[in-house]
């Protein structure tokens, strides 16, 4: 069939109706973004300037001296340990669960996606009794702990439909050619993963990178992350100062969500 | 090793990842009873019964849930007209989509920033309209942050939410068989009506789940709330925070019953997304 007929008969709008979108689209999800670089940089912004009146990199050269630092350090070194420990003990559950059939993989499913269903500020405070009685509460190792909760059951779930289209027939034929469970796991199942490994840990960074309600409930106030911080320049009114710290999450999200391609095509769970 | 003890196993790993979810609930349901916690005093039904006896509580349930069907209907309705739209494989198509999905990245706390800067009675759509003429000054624009009505937080988490949604949305385009599609026009149904009674149908039982998810997320959310709800009627989990740190000390353990709630909320979003899925999902038998 011809490209016209198919798109006769396809239901793909017509031409205007397809720009007036591409148009729509295009203002709506990237003006947000151009506008908080503008904010970084303005000297001063009043209403009703459409722009900036002068332009000023006050806000950025600041970075090194506010809290926005050390609260760098502390998300990033939360989100890559969320996201490594995250996947090696979300990748043999996932396995497991797709092995399951009938009532045993509802379970199963239904209990993997529970901490991620259930809303943050209430799973926190589970979780901060957890991590009371364990002597982590209000510390850095404790907030893990509850980052490391949700992103589990996501990735699980990720990993479930991952295997579910996981063709063992390469491990069985190591196997058979006298492989050890070790090697077949390092030279034959890890080559095949590499992509949905890489793509699981970009989202388990994402769950960790952007989380706020279980950092504050567990952390306690006393573990400041990026969000912590953005969060408390925004009720400040500190308007330059927190369209640079937002920029700061924003921009690792977005190279995370590029590196991810299109992880959820993958499997339909949740939002990120 | 059987596939009974394999299967259990499994299970029990599951089991390990609900266990933080089960703890809470047990202890939120404890202190509610009085028996843990703070001014803890034996069982006792008298916080539960009051909590759930307020207005303040109903009220914050309905609210919650009406900001999140607003929501979850507006970014459910954008993502598939986009994705819809978009579909083709040519490279303009997947710029869009790759455009689209751009607020997948960002964090809550950055969607509720922007909400404030954009739909504030001073902010940029405000100065847009003032610009053309429209308005002339903030108080004629709609109050849309702190609004009685939710909008201006329901608008921000529709247009994050969206991005997933479209992501899904488009993924199930592309393994969907355009046969039916094609079959429905050569029978004369013009591109509307194929779309509403052929494609939207198919779609609809890959994206519920999704859907779901979406709703759940937006009812639980935390930090766009704070900076966008209004403080009357108060979303379930400002309401939480909010007795939390009640200046009456007495007061602080209805948290625990707020919390309950929400997680209630929650494990039937589980128990409703998993039987969404079990309809779609090909489970190779």
């Amino acid at each position: 069939m011809t490209a016209r007929a198919l798109q006769r008969r396809s239901t793909v709008p017509g031409l205007a109706t397809r720009a007036a979108l591409a148009a729509i689209l295009v203002v709506v999800t990237l003006a947000p973004v151009g506008m908080l670089l503008l904010w970084s940089v303005s000297g001063g912004w009043l209403f009703p300037s459409l722009l900036p009146g002068q332009l000023t990199s006050e806000a950025w050269h600041a970075i090194g001296a506010g809290a926005l630092t050390s609260a760098i350090y502390t998300s990033a070194a939360l989100a890559i340990a969320t996201a490594v420990i995250a996947c090696a003990l979300a990748l043999p559950i996932g396995r497991a669960l797709a092995r399951l059939r009938g009532w045993r993989r509802h379970v199963g499913a239904a209990a993997a996606f529970l901490p991620v269903a259930s809303p943050p500020l209430a799973l926190g405070t589970g979780l901060q009794v957890m991590a009371l009685a364990a002597g982590v509460g209000g510390t850095a190792i404790g907030v893990l702990f509850a980052h490391i909760v949700p992103a589990v059951g996501y990735l699980a779930l990720f990993f479930l439909g991952t295997f579910t289209l996981f063709d063992t027939r390469a491990e069985a034929e190591a196997r058979t050619l006298g492989a050890t469970a070790a090697q077949t796991w390092w030279r034959v199942t890890l080559p095949l993963l590499r992509r949905p490994i890489v793509e699981a840990m970009a989202v388990g960074f994402l769950i960790s990178w952007t989380q706020f309600a279980l950092t504050l409930v567990v952390g306690g106030g006393a573990v400041r992350t990026l969000p912590l911080e953005v969060f408390a320049l925004v009720r400040a009114g500190e308007d330059r100062a927190s369209a640079v710290g937002a920029l700061l999450l924003l921009v690792p999200a977005l190279a995370a969500l590029a590196g991810l391609r299109w992880a959820t095509r993958r499997t339909a769970l949740a939002p990120a | 090793m059987s596939s009974n003890s394999r299967d259990n196993r499994a299970l029990v790993g599951a089991a390990l990842i609900a266990a933080p979810v089960l703890a809470g609930i047990a202890y939120a349901a404890a202190a509610s009873l009085g028996s843990v916690g703070p001014g803890a005093s034996g069982v006792e039904p008298g916080r539960l019964v009051r909590v759930l006896g307020e207005r303040a509580t109903w009220n914050g349930l309905g609210f919650t849930l009406w900001i999140s069907g607003v929501a979850t209907a507006l970014a459910t309705a954008a993502a598939v007209t986009v994705a819809v739209t978009f579909r083709r494989s040519t490279r303009f198509d997947g710029a869009m989509r790759a455009i689209a999905a751009v607020p997948l990245a960002v964090p809550h706390i950055v969607a509720g920033a922007l909400g404030v800067w954009i739909l504030a009675q001073s902010g940029m759509i405000a100065r847009f309209l003032v610009g053309v003429g429209l308005i002339a000054a903030p108080s004629q624009m709609p109050a849309l942050v702190y609004d009685p009505l939710g909008l201006g937080l329901a608008f921000t988490m529709a247009w994050k939410e969206f991005a997933f949604l479209l992501v899904v949305t488009a993924a199930l385009l592309t393994t969907q068989e355009t046969d039916l599609e094609e079959a429905a026009r050569t029978l004369g149904a013009g591109p509307w009506a194929t779309f509403r009674r052929v494609t939207l149908p198919v779609l609809w039982r890959g994206l519920l789940p999704a859907v779901i998810a979406v709703f759940v997320f937006v009812a639980g959310s935390y930090e766009a709330a704070a900076l966008l709800a209004p403080s009357d009627p108060v979303v379930l989990p400002l309401l939480v925070s909010e007795r939390a740190a009640d200046p009456d000390l007495a007061r602080r353990g209805d948290a625990y019953v707020i919390s309950l709630l929400l997680l209630a909320l929650g494990a039937i979003a589980v128990v409703v997304h998993e039987w969404a899925r079990a309809g779609w999902e090909p489970l190779g038998e």
